[in-house]
């Protein structure tokens, strides 16, 4: 998804005329033309363009003003007639028709080949399916375009660090507009997503361990075609990277013929923007269980739910004694090496059992656990083991010293008889 | 007449036992003030052959390749009966005859016990302890560990410096460019079967001039002698000395058998080639002042390669040492003995300062 991000920063460099020809592709960086000589001795907004140019990829790739803008870059510096000539071409976008502006080039599989073989030309025909898109479509010139998360000049390659979409600056670039509660007011959205993302344990694995495969804003709701995921769609969203939870949780519909989305999705006990690292309290009846959320003590879940938790502690508690147990073994110089290996077999599982929650079904739930308690007993008997081996050596040292004290006893008695008192000097 | 006294007589007919012992009876010890640096040589002797023991025993179950040295040494300590002791035992007493050999050495040359006739004696013994540094280093890897996997990279590394002939020992070391299992095939042909033949014959050529020549009486006891007109009184060996001796032996393997049901000898965790180096790695502490050493050089001396010199001089200082005895002749001096004293003491004052240096927290 974020590849979009990167086809869509080629998208938007500036101006108008869907109608016109893309431009040439150019393999060296732009050559210099009237508009940059005029434009860099001008103040204002209209200095602006001239100023980004040397940041901006499409200048980078050998494109210039006219590419985008049309008129004629050859015209004298001073003839302002002659280069904003309409009849070559020349025009200025409006945020209504940025969108197509853009594609006209970012549209063109043909076009696009030149620079990147592997450009999507889809865009435009995905920002259509967002709700930025339809209402773009409808005239209302509020709604985010090109430039927005893309910027107007100076645009970025999406892999640039700097850039505002890369998957760094996503949720900001998104926020500018999402946090501001006043523009989001009449489309009836609270302004809190960002806030609320930035709590998350997603945000959290993003910011503050760098890790770039945690998901940002467009990795669930798409990002030329940014929309809501819909009820039905949100294990499916949740699941492309939360695989297994979602295969179970697809399962249990399927075996029981259910269609659980419009009752029950992640979000309701996972949260949608605010997604907190699990804990093994969600699972069971406790204070800080999601299941209690719908289901009562009458309910039949209720029940299955206090033996799943029964279960999952159980485990937990054993591991971790027999986890002690083989520390402390192996640090009183016992080799439990291939034990501790072995149990860590029950931390696998009772991260399964964690998996399995999504599966809501009691006697998988309940036959896995007790796995993975039979894989704790043994760590627990292999700890026992190697404590009872470590008071016999400890028996056996002292029977040996006791010998070898015998014999060096033995052996200075044996001395001091054969040799008898050492003579006076 | 009984058995035990036919026996006796049967192998008196065959080998003359008679005359060996009679021999043992005829060596005498003496006895003075410096008497108890004796004791070094036979409780060297005495690690040694647990060593062997030991070794033997772990050969009934050690596998040399890199796929199963460490699952073989953890399964003699975790499933072979007394494996944990044999395999504890053996490392300590590596480290504990290391270190004996090092004192017997030092007391050697403080006592100046390598004067003719003595100079062949002193060169078997430096001898064998090279030999047994090479035992150390060559063992270290065979438990296919970590930290012995990354020391041992090091420690070929600084071989393959040397120069002239550093590629070739490098390589002859590996076993190719890398330390690989064929680096951990090759020691274990050094560790039980180069090393020992080389071991077994110097031992023998040393125990032969030790018997040759007796024990050395230190010159100052020797000059005391003169002054007073009374020789050191001494003690013949058999029993005597033996049984005292045995007195020694009895006192390490009461000390090797704490040390390994108290602080078993750690297996650490299996090399991974492919893995970074970790943290801490340090050779074996026998050769952590030469480590250090290398270490607080700088990149480059006055433009050759600091690490460079630090390879040549301690190479420079062992050939030096060893030929100690053709450097203190008859015809040296009190000053050159003089000097000599106080080399030995600040060689022995380094070792000693950088060994503590490198086991410093934090130093790692």
């Amino acid at each position: 998804m974020r590849t979009c991000f990167g086809a869509l920063a080629l998208l938007a460099w500036a101006g108008v005329a869907p109608a016109a020809e893309p431009p040439h592709a150019k393999a060296s960086p732009a050559p210099k033309s009237s508009c940059i000589e005029c434009h860099s001795q001008l103040d204002g907004e209209a200095a602006e363009p001239v100023k980004h140019a040397a940041d901006d990829v499409h200048f980078q790739q050998g494109l210039s003003c006219h590419d985008c803008h049309g008129g004629n870059p050859d015209s004298e510096p001073d003839d302002v007639v002659a280069a904003h000539d309409e009849k070559k071409g020349w025009n200025r976008p409006t945020r209504l028709t940025i969108p197509l502006f853009c594609a006209k080039c970012h549209a063109d599989a043909a076009f696009m080949k030149r620079f990147d073989p592997m450009a999507r030309v889809d865009q435009l025909a995905e920002y259509r399916t967002s709700m930025h898109g339809r209402r773009n479509a409808t005239g209302d010139a509020k709604v985010a375009v090109c430039i927005d998360c893309h910027g107007v000049h100076g645009i970025k390659a999406v892999k640039d660090p700097s850039a505002p979409v890369h998957h760094t600056h996503v949720a900001e670039t998104c926020g500018r507009c999402h946090a501001n509660a006043e523009l989001m007011r009449p489309y009836g959205l609270p302004a809190t997503e960002p806030a609320a993302y930035k709590s998350s344990v997603h945000a959290r694995a993003l910011y503050e361990k760098g890790d770039l495969a945690a998901p940002t804003c467009n990795n669930c709701h798409g990002s030329h075609g940014a929309a809501p995921p819909g009820l039905q769609s949100v294990v499916q969203v949740c699941g492309s990277c939360h695989g297994r939870e979602a295969t179970l949780f697809r399962e249990v519909e399927k075996k029981k013929g259910l269609n659980l989305a419009p009752c029950i999705q992640c979000m309701v006990c996972h949260d949608n923007h605010a997604v907190q690292a699990p804990t093994d309290e969600m699972i069971g009846v406790g204070p800080k269980s999601t299941c209690t959320t719908c289901h009562g003590p009458s309910d039949p879940p209720y029940r299955s739910a206090e033996l799943m938790a029964a279960s999952l502690e159980r485990l937990k508690v054993r591991h971790a004694e027999a986890s002690d147990l083989l520390a402390r073994a192996g640090r009183a110089g016992i080799e439990v090496g291939a034990d501790q290996v072995a149990l860590q077999k029950a931390s696998d599982q009772i991260v399964e059992l964690r998996v399995l929650a999504h599966s809501f079904d009691r006697e998988r739930y309940l036959a896995a656990a007790g796995a993975g308690l039979a894989t704790v007993e043994v760590g627990v008997a292999a700890g026992e083991r190697a404590f009872r081996e470590l008071r016999q050596r400890r028996l056996g040292l002292a029977v040996s010293l006791v010998v070898i004290a015998a014999v060096i006893a033995g052996l200075l008695f044996k001395i001091r008889d054969m040799e008898g008192p050492r003579p006076e000097p | 007449m009984s058995a035990l006294g036919k026996a006796r007589s049967w192998l008196e007919e065959r080998i003359g036992l008679s005359a060996l012992v009679a021999l043992a009876r005829e060596k005498r010890v003496p006895v003075h003030r410096h008497s108890l640096w004796y004791y070094l040589g036979g409780m060297t002797l005495f690690l040694f052959g647990i060593q062997v023991v030991t070794g033997i025993l772990l050969l009934l179950y050690y596998r040399p390749s890199s796929g199963e040295a460490f699952e073989s040494v953890q399964f003699v300590m975790a499933r072979v009966p007394f494996g944990w002791l044999i395999r504890s035992i053996h490392s300590w007493s590596a480290n504990l005859l290391v270190f004996v050999v090092f004192v017997h050495m030092f007391s050697v040359f403080f006592l100046r016990a390598y004067r003719k006739p003595r100079e062949l004696t002193w060169l078997s013994g430096m001898l064998l302890l090279f030999l047994m540094l090479a035992f150390g280093f060559s063992g270290y890897l065979l438990p296919w560990n970590t930290l012995a996997f990354f020391a041992t990279q090091v420690g070929t590394e600084v071989a393959g410096r040397v120069p002239v002939v550093g590629g070739f020992a490098l390589r002859l070391l590996r076993g190719g460019d890398q330390v690989t299992g064929g680096t951990l095939t090759r020691f274990y042909g050094f560790h039980v079967a180069v090393l020992p033949a080389m071991t077994t014959l110097l031992l023998g050529a040393h125990l032969l001039l030790v018997q040759r020549h007796g024990m050395s009486v230190p010159p100052s006891v020797e000059a005391e002698a003169q002054r007073t007109g009374k020789p050191p009184r001494d003690l013949p060996f058999l029993p005597g000395f033996l049984l005292r001796d045995a007195v020694g032996w009895c006192v390490a393997l009461g000390t090797l058998a704490a040390l390994a049901a108290f602080l078993p000898w750690e297996l650490g965790i299996k090399a991974d080639p492919f893995a970074p180096a970790p943290a801490g790695i340090r050779p074996e502490w026998y050769f952590c002042w030469m480590f250090e050493t290398l270490k607080l050089l700088p990149g480059r001396v006055l433009g050759v390669d600091g690490e460079l010199i630090g390879i040549l001089a301690f190479g420079l200082g062992a050939l030096v040492w060893t030929l100690i005895p053709f450097l203190d002749g008859e015809k040296g001096g009190e000053r050159l003995r003089r000097a000599l004293v106080l080399a030995g003491l600040l060689a022995l004052a380094y070792m000693a300062a950088m060994t503590v240096v490198a086991y410093l927290p934090g130093r790692h």
